[in-house]
């Protein structure tokens, strides 16, 4: 608000103040970009989802009444929870070695890390869709070692999405669990180890419990990014196995029904919201996003 | 004595065996790419039979690509410079002011990062079909700095709530102005925050493809739309060479960052 030189001010002893710029409105040219361009936007694809093609719940009904329709929730579900446990296994070894290793190591891999974080999406699934083809690398490495007779279906398939988005999350989950391992003090572990809890005894009653709170905001946070992701489940999902955010994109582009595409937003973004609000509930407001 | 990499014994083996293993699934797809944009197969054959251009001179000579990826540069450009002038705008009065609901205009300025992306996506679609801004480059620019906002407030917000701004008071109280302060003083102080919200912005706003879906018009479209249309046709080597050209750029921001980094520390 700008806080103009007023009758009052002037006739008092009070010198007169120029116009001046509250730190407020200072945040007024952004919030006014957002509001015009974000909130307003998404609130109008909501109402549309109860009044197109006539005012109600008859969206929401067919949504969540359609096997169709679940199916398609469920398997966004059984994806990213697949994304989330595969990611987990893996980051949380890497996560540690990358806490402990002398440092020359642990910036190699770092560089590959980000190199792999900042590397255009697409690029990196269509290197995916290349390699898990049918006549691609990883079929023909798997009869070169004798492990398989003939190509395994491994793309268009929840396998493809499953490998191609647990390469995008990976570094989602190392990144933020390499910091909560920093911050594990060792003397407690060597506590642990002069207590004579041997090596599986510390992993798993002291090294485990303490990484739990990041292991936990790792994993709801690969979880929330994995329900909307859209264009990796989109080249390397099959047409058996699509997700939400594919469902609510042909409802808009392919279908033209706002209303049911506005639905099925709403459905992903209450989920969205819900996790996120567990996440600033129990694990504080750090966290990165993702497309 | 898990935390000590010198008393993890055999252990040690399994977690950098691990590591490697993990590091190579992350590298090895992008080396893929690079070397088969190289390749002589058009069947994307590993190892391929024979090394060639031929991909790059496709590439270069379909003026549809170097039109995207023009298109795709003005965007990130217009984007980077409106997100840190507003970042940097926006920050000041984030990290200065007092006033109410601070923390939660805040969190409201960093909703964009989180919400899934289709859905502004759709929404925006929606919206610019009603006011005709579909298809333009100005619809492109606001929804892409609608993405890339966040991550230039982060920055220097951050960066900003790291000055001491008791440095800037003494240079008004020492005679410049509180403007000439902030530029003179403050923002050269900021300056990490200020190239980390540029290069935010630019990233954002160059590898943004699920708004650019909708955005797109058959005379205007950004590179990864031209990339994501081609790639639901065939998986050409064409693809592999602009990949390849983006992960290069990619390779060259990071160096450009690393370079920064240091000589803002010494």
């Amino acid at each position: 608000m700008l806080s103009r030189t007023d009758a009052k001010a002037a006739g008092s002893n009070v010198p007169a103040r120029r116009l001046t710029l509250t730190d407020f409105d200072l945040t007024l040219p952004a919030l006014g970009l957002l509001v015009l361009f974000f909130v307003v936007p998404v609130a109008i694809l909501l109402a549309r989802s109860v009044s197109e093609p006539v005012p109600g719940l008859g969206n929401y009904a067919e949504l969540l009444g359609s096997s169709t329709y679940l199916r398609i929730f469920a398997n966004t579900f059984l994806v990213s929870g697949l994304v989330t446990f595969v990611s987990l296994l893996i980051g949380f070894p890497v996560a540690w070695a990358l806490a402990v290793m002398p440092s020359r190591f642990a910036s190699v891999v770092f560089a590959i890390l980000l190199l792999s974080m900042w590397t255009n999406l697409l690029a990196r699934t269509y290197a995916w869709m290349v390699l898990l083809q049918r006549t691609g690398v990883v079929n023909k490495l798997l009869i070169g070692l004798g492990l398989i007779d003939k190509p395994l279906p491994l793309v268009n398939n929840l396998t493809g999405v499953t490998i191609g988005m647990t390469y995008i999350m990976l570094p989602f989950i190392i990144l933020p669990l390499y910091g909560v391992i920093r911050k594990i003090d060792p003397a407690i572990l060597q506590a642990a180890a002069l207590c004579g809890a041997n090596r599986w005894q510390s992993l798993v009653r002291v090294l485990l419990p303490l990484a739990m709170p990041g292991m936990a905001a790792g994993a709801l946070m690969v979880f929330v990014m994995s329900l909307g992701y859209f264009v990796t489940p989109a080249l390397l999902g099959g047409t058996a196995n699509m997700m939400l955010a594919e469902l609510i994109a042909q409802f808009v582009q392919s279908l033209v029904n706002w209303g049911m595409g506005g639905a099925a937003a709403l459905v992903l973004l209450v989920v969205t919201l819900a996790l996120y609000a567990v996440q600033l509930r129990f694990f504080g407001t750090d966290r990165m996003g993702g497309r | 004595m898990l935390l000590n990499f010198d008393r993890l014994g055999w252990w040690k083996l399994v977690l950098i065996g691990i590591t490697l293993l993990t590091a190579a699934f992350l590298l090895l797809p992008i080396l893929f790419i690079a070397a088969l944009s190289f390749g002589s197969s058009q069947w994307l054959i590993f190892p391929p039979p024979g090394w060639t251009l031929q991909w790059y001179r496709e590439l270069f000579a379909d003026p549809r690509w170097l039109e995207s990826a023009w298109t795709s540069f003005q965007i990130a450009i217009i984007v980077t410079v409106l997100s840190v002038l507003l970042g940097l705008v926006t920050s000041f009065g984030l990290t200065r002011g007092r006033f109410l609901f601070r923390e939660t205009l805040k969190a409201l300025f960093l909703t964009p990062m989180i919400l899934p992306v289709v859905v502004l996506a759709v929404a925006l679609y929606a919206f610019f079909l009603q006011i005709g801004l579909n298809g333009t480059l100005t619809g492109f620019v606001i929804s892409h700095l609608v993405l890339a906002l966040p991550f230039s407030i982060l920055s220097i917000t951050s960066a900003l709530e790291g000055f001491d701004k008791s440095i800037e008071d003494a240079a008004v109280l020492c005679g410049a102005s509180p403007f000439e302060a902030k530029i003179r003083v403050t923002l050269p102080a900021i300056s990490h925050g200020i190239f980390s919200a540029a290069i935010f912005s630019f990233l954002t706003s160059w590898d943004e493809v699920v708004v650019a879906i909708f955005m797109a018009s058959p005379t205007l479209q950004t590179l990864p739309v031209k990339v994501w249309a081609t790639l639901r046709q065939d998986l050409t080597p064409v693809v592999a060479a602009a990949s390849t050209l983006l992960i290069l750029l990619t390779v060259l921001l990071m160096v450009l960052v690393a370079v920064v980094r240091k000589g803002l520390k010494s």
